[in-house]
């Protein structure tokens, strides 16, 4: 769908000339013109207004009733008033009438001097009160989740956290029970709401009624101060303000960003803040000694780290990852290639790809922006899961899905979340996307489409059933993938992507979603094996990339590993591979927040790392946006920047004295990476720049030179299945350390299908072993009816028991022997129960 | 004195069969009119002058008129949510006569293009629902409803859904809603129904009693019709009256006799010794008229003027045997009970409403508390989402002007024997 075409048209409102796009709500047109109307239901972010709350009632000559301006749409000689009156009569009846059960209890009020109630009542209110009688009486306040408090006494019915449960997130829990003056609002049988996004009700909430459990009683807001910055939990970036009181963070708040986060925010980027102060936190730099960790001063842990690189020099490898910035990352590239002489450093999990797709896939003709998700004819979702992988983008795609028509097709191994808002889906085989991209290729261009398909594990005719749709669809289309697809071959992605001409389409284009939170600025900074800052040839050539690192670190090629925010031995797959690596490492560095298994049993040295409420810097969104990340407080502790850590280091080990402060880091990262050339970071402000929006195309050439690389895929058989897995919206040790979060911390589960679990004689709820030749781990069984027959679906960067514990293709599942006292069963998931 | 079309068969034996009715010459009209185009019948349905009597009273040619013309889904709906207190036309007109209501059905689904109908009926008439549903099986069986309806071109699929007993869902959009497995709430109009309804297609939605006309219509014609009852309310309407009077019931009248006509000689008046104090001419949600207004002819203009409204044709009687207070907390409470709770003038101005009346009848009150009162159902009138709020204030609003005095002698008299 087209966007829309906007009109400019005259109207008066309280006497005043405005200019307003035609058919904009009066409400919001009003505002133009500096005027404004009360409203409690509306928000236009939820869709159609419902004029439930009667706040915004306004006198319109020539309609002979009040008029909502919630629901009037303004047209051209339009005259309203606002302050007649009827219409200040009307204003003052409403919010008497809302004030009449409302308990007043302001002071000790979570939402007190920052409420809309209070605001109208005070402009639009009479002053005074003629209700004598009882008020309403609710129990309260009542927990509707861990997360979120409801006091139905505060509540003022106005539909907004009901309209975002049943048409934003679409998970369809809440509803108003009863009616007449006993509605309210709950779940159905009292359930708690549960869902990736029921934070965003808090914010919605125009009174007290719904308030933050982890916020609750813990400021008023004359206490605090608003912080801007972003959450860098996974790669979708979302625009945050964090609340400080006393240089601590107490929440964190959505910061309204059109072609970022649309205003929302997951649960995770909402309450894992809590993990900023816990004292399972990294605060101080510390060393092993005779086996043991133990917190030492920087001093100390600078001369080990030193002495450590200096030994192993250019048998130094490194990773980085987790939202490491991209200043971080640029000096990183010069401390290992530069001072170091290693030319081994990696950002990325999987098989490296070529410079020359890199650049191709970077292709500002080839980019597409958030806000194309909800505007285009059609969105291709390429294996990824985006409420698993980044959630804020799942709410874009159903409002895209539900408000424009967008036609959702979905290809993916494991079944997707947004498999009911699709008109097309399709499944393959785990891990064989790159397979899937070049058959889709091969039948939009009425090739070969067998061969790839069955590489793939899909069906031909349904490849071609997606082709079909994909053709039939118009012209723009988006596609999100998963970058984990890029698993040392992107050509299938980019005959796709010519096959469906996108560079030539405005509105059309594709978004990779990077393992990492800041995975593409990683990348761009310059940490791949085999691409400098900006894509670049590097330096000294190739290097290895993560896999070819484990081996060669564990047969003792390499000895040294420094590892940026990231712990390979829970988040990288192998673990096996991994394990054996920092086992012969000689020194492994690690900036780390918590101890994770990785971190806590191999590294040498520790230097605290920052969370993003501290950060300072430069991260890049998947659609190219350079974001800024500001500080919001200090560091706690010991901890230091990190930036400065890896700049001290490359000095001492003899490198050049990099820039003293964070904002000439930047300054350096954006004449270092040609992409960023001429970026400036007062200009990235609050809402960041595309790059792709300023760079001209690249001209590629040799098409025809990609011929399609297929690995077929394994099939089940002998009663062994064949392994998928996923990193659920919930894993990271953020998640765990939060103490309101920890709830959802997954354990792992094992995701079968009923046919497979009757077949293995095993029960939804069930505790299984998982094996292979490498492994073995425990796992819950839980049955979900999608998935597919002889698969088997295992969550990765958990704590224990990660799904990289196994190496695959095929596993074996078996019911685990009973006697063991840490069965736990999984009564009162979330998920389902079948029969 | 009265010309009978709804009624004129009503008390024939068997007629909710399809034998008796098709013998008593029904259907016949549904023939006539699948002769005519669409067009044809709609300028019937004009001429005919037909207003809704569901209780707003539309012309009913303009409203179908308004469905755009096309290929989209269409829906027709008749609205059987016969909810509002005191009356019951509906209910006698479905139980006794159904097939006349599904007759009226396809000739105006004809007329507005529609391919699919439904009849939404309140839970209570479990009984009506049964005769409906047999009703309908015997018109599919008979051709009258199906694909090619007796080898015309019109095709028509005829649903009936039972309510779960709500006065909200009698609302249209309210209805809607709870039709599509909703809970029933009203919608914000615009759009109204007849551009985007059912299912967010075009929706003409119909009371019972006046698609039940339609065959009559169609059999007289338009014009001829358009001469019963007076202009500006053609034709004929059922009443029920219910309250003090000795004959209580349906009766079918021509529009525009005195009122006086329908209460006294009908319906029999009150029980002797006792005067009518007050009556409801449409309805509870009517404004309520005194003995004053029993000469004003029973038509939608002259009661308009009067200061009340014809809404559903239901005369409620009240007599000088029972306090206003009583009538209006009895009044308050249904409203209340009923309101949906969706916007904020009708879920508290009733709830306050009923308070305050609670209140003036324990003697806890005082003359300023009817002022308050009268101001909160002023401030309910004309500011809500759907006309439920105003379906308690204007009626309580009435009684308050209209006897002011006899709530004052109630609150006194309260107080007096509190403190003894």
């Amino acid at each position: 769908m087209p966007r829309p075409h906007q009109n400019l048209i005259t109207f008066s409102v309280d006497g005043r000339e405005v200019q307003a796009p035609e058919n904009m709500m009066l409400a919001d047109a009003a505002k133009l013109g500096d005027v404004e109307i009360p409203v409690f239901c509306y928000e236009p972010k939820l869709g159609h207004p419902v004029g439930a709350c009667r706040m915004c009632l306004v006198e319109i000559e020539g309609i002979p009733k009040l008029q909502t301006a919630c629901s009037t749409a303004v047209k051209d000689g339009m005259v309203v008033h606002t302050q007649s009156e009827r219409a200040r009569v009307a204003q003052q009846a409403v919010v008497e009438f809302l004030l009449i059960n409302h308990p007043l209890d302001c002071p000790v009020c979570d939402k007190g001097g920052e409420c809309p109630l209070q605001d109208i009542t005070f402009g639009w209110g009479g002053g005074k009160s003629r209700f004598i009688e009882p008020k309403r009486h609710f129990r309260k306040p009542l927990e509707l989740s861990p997360l979120i408090a409801i006091d139905r006494e505060r509540c003022i019915l106005c539909y907004r956290c009901v309209r975002y449960s049943q048409e934003v997130a679409e998970d369809y829990q809440l509803v108003l029970l009863e009616r007449g003056e006993n509605t309210f609002v709950g779940t159905f049988d009292g359930h708690p709401y549960v869902a990736p996004f029921s934070g965003n009700i808090i914010e919605l909430c125009p009174v007290g009624a719904l308030t933050s459990r982890p916020y609750r009683f813990r400021a008023r807001p004359w206490d605090i101060e608003g912080s801007g910055s972003l959450c860098t939990l996974c790669p979708a970036q979302c625009n945050v303000t964090f609340t400080v009181r006393d240089d601590r963070v107490l929440r964190v708040l959505a910061r309204d960003h059109h072609e970022v986060d649309d205003g929302w925010l997951c649960d995770k980027g909402r309450f894992a803040y809590q993990a900023v102060h816990v004292d399972e936190r990294i605060t101080a730099p510390m060393i092993r000694d005779g086996g043991e960790l133990r917190t030492v001063s920087w001093e100390r842990a600078l001369a080990e780290a030193t002495s450590g690189l200096r030994r192993a020099g250019a048998k130094t490898a490194a990773l980085a990852g987790g939202g490491a910035t991209n200043e971080e990352g640029l000096l990183l590239g010069r401390l290992l290639r530069d001072v170091l002489g290693s030319p081994h450093l990696d950002s990325r999990s999987g098989g490296a790809v070529s410079l020359a797709d890199w650049r191709a896939l970077s292709d500002p003709a080839l980019a597409a922006t958030v806000s194309d998700l909800e505007f285009a004819n059609a969105v291709l979702v390429l294996d990824c899961e985006p409420v698993d992988d980044a959630p804020i983008l799942e709410l874009r795609i159903r409002k895209g899905v539900r408000r424009n028509g967008v036609a959702l097709l979905l290809a993916s191994a494991r079944p997707s979340a947004l498999d009911p808002s699709a008109t097309e889906t399709l499944r393959f085989a785990p891990g064989r996307g790159a397979e899937l991209a070049w058959a889709l290729a091969a039948a939009l261009q009425d090739g070969a489409v067998d061969a790839p398909a069955a590489a793939a594990g899909a069906s031909a005719e349904e490849v071609r059933k997606l082709a079909r749709a994909l053709r039939e669809a118009g012209e723009e289309i988006v596609i999100l993938y998963g970058e984990q697809l890029l698993d040392g071959d992107a050509g299938g992605l980019l005959a796709l992507a010519d096959a469906l001409g996108i560079a030539e389409i405005e509105g059309a284009g594709l978004i990779g979603i990077p393992e990492a939170a800041n995975g593409r600025g990683l990348r761009e900074a310059g940490v791949l094996p085999n691409g400098g800052p900006g894509f670049s040839a590097p330096p000294l050539g190739d290097g290895l990339d993560a896999a070819a690192i484990a081996a060669k670190l564990g047969d003792g090629e390499l000895s040294a590993l420094y590892l940026l925010g990231v712990d390979p031995l829970r988040s990288f797959p192998d673990a096996g591979a991994w394990e054996q690596a920092l086992e012969h490492a000689t020194t492994v560095i690690a900036h780390a927040a918590f101890l994770t298994p990785g971190v806590r049993e191999h590294a040498t040295v520790i230097f605290p790392a920052e969370s993003s409420a501290e950060k300072e810097g430069t991260v890049t969104h998947p659609d190219g946006r350079v974001q800024r990340l500001r500080p919001a407080i200090g560091h706690p502790g010991d901890v230091r920047a990190e930036w400065r850590t890896l700049s001290e280091l490359a000095r001492l080990l003899g490198g050049a004295a990099g820039p003293a402060t964070a904002a000439g880091v930047s300054a350096e990262l954006f004449a270092s990476v040609g992409l960023y050339n001429g970026l400036e970071l007062e200009e990235l402000a609050g809402h960041g720049v595309r790059w792709p929006a300023r760079a001209p195309a690249v001209a590629r050439s040799g098409e025809a030179a990609a011929k399609p690389k297929l690995r077929r895929a394994a099939q089940a058989k002998g009663g062994r299945l064949l392994l998928g897995s996923y990193r659920s919206i919930w894993a990271g040790p953020e998640v765990e350390a939060s103490p309101a979060l920890r709830f959802l911390a997954p354990r792992q589960r094992v995701e079968l299908s009923p046919r497979d679990a009757a077949k293995l004689g095993v029960l939804h709820g069930e505790e299984v072993l998982v094996s292979d030749d490498q492994g073995e781990l425990r796992a819950t069984v839980v049955l979900r009816d999608s998935t597919p027959s002889g698969t088997a679906f295992l969550e990765r960067d958990l704590a224990r028991d990660g799904a990289n514990r196994l190496r695959g293709p095929l596993v074996e599942v078996r019911t685990a022997p009973s006697g063991n006292g840490d069965v736990e069963t999984l009564l009162g998931e979330e998920e389902l129960t079948h029969a | 004195m009265s010309s009978l079309l709804l009624m004129r068969d009503i008390d024939e034996p068997g007629l909710a069969d399809i034998a008796v009715y098709e013998r008593r010459g029904g259907y016949k009209s549904l023939r006539k009119a699948l002769a005519m185009t669409s067009d044809a019948v709609l300028a019937e349905l004009d001429a005919s002058g037909l207003r809704g009597r569901g209780g707003a009273g539309f012309p009913a040619g303009r409203k179908a008129s308004f469905l755009p013309k096309g290929d989209m889904d269409k829906y027709l709906v008749c609205n059987a949510d016969e909810s509002e207190p005191g009356t019951f036309k509906d209910r006698e007109l479905m139980q006794k006569s159904p097939h006349m209501l599904i007759e009226g059905i396809v000739i105006a689904a004809h007329a507005a293009g529609v391919n699919h109908a439904f009849i939404y009926i309140r839970g209570e008439y479990e009984e009506q629902a049964k005769i409906l549903d047999l009703a309908i099986a015997q018109a599919r069986a008979n051709g009258y409803i199906g694909e090619r309806i007796l080898g015309s071109g019109v095709s028509l699929s005829l649903v009936l859904h039972r309510g779960a007993g709500a006065y909200i869902c009698g609302e249209e959009t309210g209805l809607l809603d709870s039709l599509e497995g909703k809970r029933g709430n009203p919608r914000l109009k615009p759009p109204f129904p007849a551009i985007e309804g059912l299912y967010g297609g075009p929706t003409l939605i119909n009371n019972v009693e006046t698609l039940a006309t339609m065959p009559h219509i169609i059999e007289m014609g338009g014009a001829k019709y358009a001469k019963l009852g007076v202009s500006g309310s053609s034709g004929t309407k059922v009443v029920s009256v219910s309250g003090h009077v000795t004959r209580p019931g349906n009766y079918e009248i021509d529009l525009g006799i005195p009122s006086r006509e329908i209460i006294y000689d009908l319906a029999g008046g009150p029980p002797a010794g006792r005067q009518v104090k007050l009556w409801f001419p449409g309805g509870s949600s009517a404004p309520v008229l005194t003995a004053e207004d029993l000469d004003v002819p029973y038509d939608f203009d002259s009661l308009a003027k009067a200061g009340s409204m014809l809404g559903s044709g239901a005369i409620i009687v009240v007599d000088d045997s029972t306090p206003v207070l009583d009538v209006a907390l009895k009044l308050a409470k249904f409203y209340r009970h009923e309101s949906c709770g969706k916007c904020t003038p009708c879920r508290e101005g009733t709830n306050w409403t009923v308070r305050m009346l609670e209140r003036i009848d324990g003697g806890e009150a005082t003359p300023m508390d009817l002022d308050i009162m009268a101001s909160v159902q002023d401030h309910i009138i004309g500011n809500c989402l759907c006309v439920l709020g105003d379906a308690m204030a204007m009626p309580i609003g009435s009684m308050i002007v209209k006897f002011r005095d006899e709530f004052e002698a109630h609150l006194q008299s309260r107080q007096l024997a509190g403190a003894i």
